[in-house]
């Protein structure tokens, strides 16, 4: 019998447990799906419309949320009563959390990050991808049943999961489970803020390089993006240094942009950086050198220190407002 | 005098966390560098297998560019001697080998002249050779070597050496997915063991495994010291008609002065290409010599500059080579590991080849490695056996009489010349063999030295006009070059103090001319007094030069993250 372990969140499964179940279903053996958590009778139905011998429903108070100690509890005492041939995962990040841990408890090999699995000399083997794919890998498992293995998502499809004539029988499986053995206390899971700037989407941008000399000098540039309602960028060197975050950088380590207006300030237009910016519609350059590759690309070049040229701007800027 | 430092100290820390828990892949023989000599030595290995059939050897080889061949770069004029015992059938096989030398001319350059030698000196003569790319050949060779049933990992750099005691047992390959900081990103993946019972170290010239096993086994002991020479290249596109494709030309003279070892070189490819660089000693004395300038002036010569006018430049590498010859080999066997190719030193700097003695070298190791893991007997004794196939073949007959020739430029061009001349009569025999040879990095002068106390001259440059001369930026991007942004610097300076006080008064910073990619650069100090260093990494091209040339000798190059570095298509 193989065991399919599923993984839910928040009332809904994981679609990568119906991958998994498709790929039980492809050795052959019957299946028992388990479903862990506090009240899963209605995701455990939905489960039981798979062609699978029997869905347990492992229902405990304290397994909801998810901690990783509870879940080993949890499924070490299923192991014990069904003792099954083979357990697969889906390779989800909560199963990375909580399977090691669970075959070290058990005392069982874990064969995590499958990709497919077969018969060879009438054993199973288990191929899993090395040098990042480069290769395969087909893992024989050592030692007692059960063997544990997980399986990568999209190795196999979740619409190859076949579906039963009739629902399979769903069986609540009791566990015993001490809350105060829990030693992990979740949170509320939250999603990091992305605050990454979209530079592409930017109208207007200027783009300050080496010749603002200090991190000191940047509120020059700052003001002038600001005051013409522009995006601030930077050359490598900037973000090199650390004057400004990389997401700034604008080049062919950094972003590529077609702004309406592109003013480069003190950047002398490295080909790196060329490349990521000659797409604007309107090129402005203020530069010192007059042999700076940056005015062979600009529509208006201004030849001078941009420590005299961008006050001038700005106070030009003022006037009109 | 240099400052030595102990470079253990520098190396890049992997500290060892509990956690982390790595592959380990077990076989015969690996192979630890997939240029000309490891591809031919996994090539023979496959043959091998199937010759002798019985249990097959496993064998795998490392490669760390993205796509095979990717860090390749010679001229390349291919002797294809070597190839042809390798694969008797190459041609049938497809080898990009379609352009057979059609002549060859060698002029010698002053600053406004072409003066062409009235006869080919017999080593310089490339009657049935090969105008190639190597990037092409590596490639190619990578699918014959695949075809035959080795893994070929590309995108693997091998980091360090792993020991059983002081046996070679293979190779850790890096982590993958550290941040700039040391940190692990989310995508951190730790690097593989490659364990084998043969490893064959075909690393490249001043390969980063070759350098530590020969520190730490003295494997030069005894030895001339090796020296290198840069080679700079660029491909352009000119109008067909200017150069007939099979032409080779060689240049000596213009820019270089009598005191500088090197010259050019022009290979004319199919449809136009052409093949233009510019090879220079790594044993200059003048502080303030610049390996780019020197090239940047090369193609403003008149015969350059006349072939190049109205073209294009589209490709650009550099990459140093070994000059130094039989005399500077190191022991290339030992413990459970060979040395083969650049990593060794196998190249002719009379003939300008070293791709057919680095195959050579790879057939003999294969051959060697081949019957050891069938014995079970990888010890240096058993190893050694590779030593005497290369005393007794074509590698110690090419190299032996040429044993002085490198180290006669050290007396100047004309003292080479007369030498080297004399020498095809004499077998390379000479009063002193042999000839006394010093590091690089010990011959290049203090400007105080070297400028006998005068004030020292700007240092050399060349006018750039972004159509035939570019500056090292632009270059680079032509290089195809690029690193993962954030990972840890893979050159390690041990002590960035030296540059900004030390180096700066005594050799001016020659990093931030001796690197052909703009890698070193001495910017203003961030509070505002002073200078500093700046080290742009994701620039490097994986020349080695830095590592072979700084006077201090604290430079130390190490692999970057697998796959990083440049992209050298059709070099």
């Amino acid at each position: 019998m193989i065991l399919v372990v599923a993984e839910q969140r928040g009332g809904a499964l994981n679609p990568a447990t119906w991958e998994t179940v498709a790929a039980a279903q492809q050795t052959g053996e019957s299946i028992t799906v388990a479903l862990v958590g506090a009240d899963v009778q209605k995701l455990a139905a939905e489960l039981a419309a798979a062609e699978v011998a029997e869905v347990l429903a492992v229902e405990h108070d304290a397994l909801e949320p998810y901690t990783p100690d509870g879940f080993v509890a949890a499924l070490a005492q299923v192991m014990e009563k069904a003792c099954p041939e083979l357990v697969l995962f889906p390779h989800t990040y909560q199963t990375r959390d909580y399977a090691p841990a669970l075959a070290a408890r058990l005392g069982r090999v874990f064969i995590p990050d499958c990709i497919a699995s077969k018969v060879r000399d009438g054993q199973r083997v288990f191929v899993r991808p090395m040098f990042q794919g480069k290769f395969m890998a087909d893992v024989l498992p050592q030692g007692p049943a059960p063997h544990f293995a997980s399986f990568q998502i999209g190795a196999c499809r979740a619409d190859a999961c076949a579906r039963g004539a009739a629902p399979a029988p769903v069986r609540e499986a009791a566990v015993e489970i001490d809350a105060a053995a829990i030693r992990q206390r979740p949170e509320a899971p939250f999603k990091e803020a992305k605050q990454a700037v979209d530079l592409t989407q930017a109208e207007r941008i200027v783009a300050v390089g080496r010749g603002i000399k200090g991190q000191e000098h940047l509120p020059v540039a700052q003001d002038l993006a600001k005051a013409l309602d522009a995006e601030l960028a930077a050359s490598r060197p900037i973000c090199d240094s650390g004057w400004l975050p990389m997401d700034r950088q604008i080049g062919s380590s950094g972003q590529t942009v077609a702004p309406k207006l592109y003013l480069a300030v003190g950047i002398s237009g490295a080909i790196q950086h060329l490349v990521g910016m000659k797409g604007a519609r309107t090129i402005v350059a203020v530069n010192k050198d007059a042999d700076a590759p940056i005015f062979e690309v600009a529509d208006y070049g201004i030849v001078g220190d941009l420590f005299e040229v961008v006050p001038a701007i700005m106070a030009a800027l003022e006037g009109e407002a | 005098m240099a400052l030595r430092r102990d470079l253990a100290g520098s190396r890049r820390e992997t500290p060892e966390k509990a956690d982390v828990e790595r592959e380990t892949l077990d076989v015969d023989v690996l192979v630890v560098g997939g240029g000309p000599a490891g591809l031919a030595a996994a090539y023979r290995l496959a043959r091998l297998n199937e010759e002798r059939g019985g249990e097959p050897l496993i064998v795998a080889v490392l490669e760390k560019a993205r796509a095979a061949g990717a860090h390749m770069l010679s001229g390349a004029v291919l002797d294809p001697s070597a190839l042809s015992e390798l694969m008797p059938d190459w041609k049938s096989r497809g080898a990009p080998l379609d352009l057979p030398v059609r002549d060859d001319r060698i002029y010698f350059l002053t600053a406004g002249r072409a003066l062409p030698f009235p006869i080919t000196p017999p080593p310089l003569r490339n009657h049935g050779h090969y105008v190639i790319s190597l990037n092409r050949l590596a490639k190619w060779l990578t699918e014959q070597v695949e075809a035959a049933g080795v893994d070929v990992f590309t995108g693997f750099a091998g980091t360090e050496l792993l020991y059983e005691g002081d046996r070679v047992v293979g190779v850790r390959t890096g982590d993958r997915g550290i941040d700039r900081h040391g940190e692990r990103k989310p995508a951190f993946e730790p690097g593989v063991d490659i364990r084998a019972k043969v490893t064959v170290l075909a690393d490249g010239v001043r390969g980063n495994l070759t350098k530590t096993l020969i520190r730490r086994f003295s494997l030069d002991a005894g030895r001339s010291p090796q020296s290198y020479a840069i080679g700079i290249k660029e491909l352009w596109d000119i109008d067909p008609q200017r150069l007939a494709a099979g032409s080779v030309i060689h240049t000596m003279g213009h820019p270089l002065r009598f005191e500088e070892f090197g010259g050019g070189f022009i290979y004319a490819l199919p449809d136009g290409r052409l093949s233009v660089g510019f090879v220079a000693g790594l044993d200059y004395r003048d502080p303030l010599f610049d390996p780019h300038v020197a090239f940047q002036r090369f193609k403003r010569h008149p015969l350059v500059a006349s072939l190049l006018a109205g073209g294009q430049m589209v490709r650009y590498g550099a990459k140093a080579l070994p000059e130094g010859g039989w005399h500077a080999l190191p022991r290339c066997h030992l413990d459970g590991a060979l040395i083969v190719g650049d990593a060794a030193g196998f190249l002719n700097s009379m003939r300008l080849k070293g791709i057919h003695l680095a195959m050579r070298s790879g057939m003999h190791a294969a051959d060697v490695a081949f019957r050891a893991v069938r014995e079970n007997d990888v010890s240096a004794g058993r190893l050694s056996e590779y030593a005497r196939l290369v005393e007794a073949g074509p590698i110690r007959r090419e190299l032996y009489p040429v044993r002085n020739v490198h180290q006669s430029f050290a007396g100047g061009l004309l003292a080479g010349l007369l030498y080297s001349g004399m020498s095809l009569l004499t077998g390379g025999w000479w009063f002193r063999d042999p000839m006394p040879a010093h590091a690089g990095h010990e011959r290049i002068r203090t400007v105080a030295k070297y400028f006998g106390g005068a004030a020292p001259p700007e240092p050399p440059s060349a006018p750039i006009d972004r159509e035939l001369t570019f500056d090292r930026l632009t270059n680079v991007h032509y290089s195809g070059t690029r690193h993962d942004e954030n990972q840890p610097s893979h050159l390690l300076v041990a002590d960035t103090d030296i540059c900004r006080t030390r180096c700066m008064e005594e050799y001016r910073n020659p990093c931030t001319r001796f690197c052909p990619a703009n890698v070193y650069e001495i910017v203003d100090a961030d509070a505002g007094e002073g200078k500093r260093l700046q080290i742009n990494a994701s620039n490097c091209v994986h020349c080695k030069t830095c590592d072979i040339m700084d006077p201090y000798q604290i430079i130390d190059w190490v692999p970057p993250e697998g796959g990083g570095g440049p992209s050298y298509e059709g070099m």
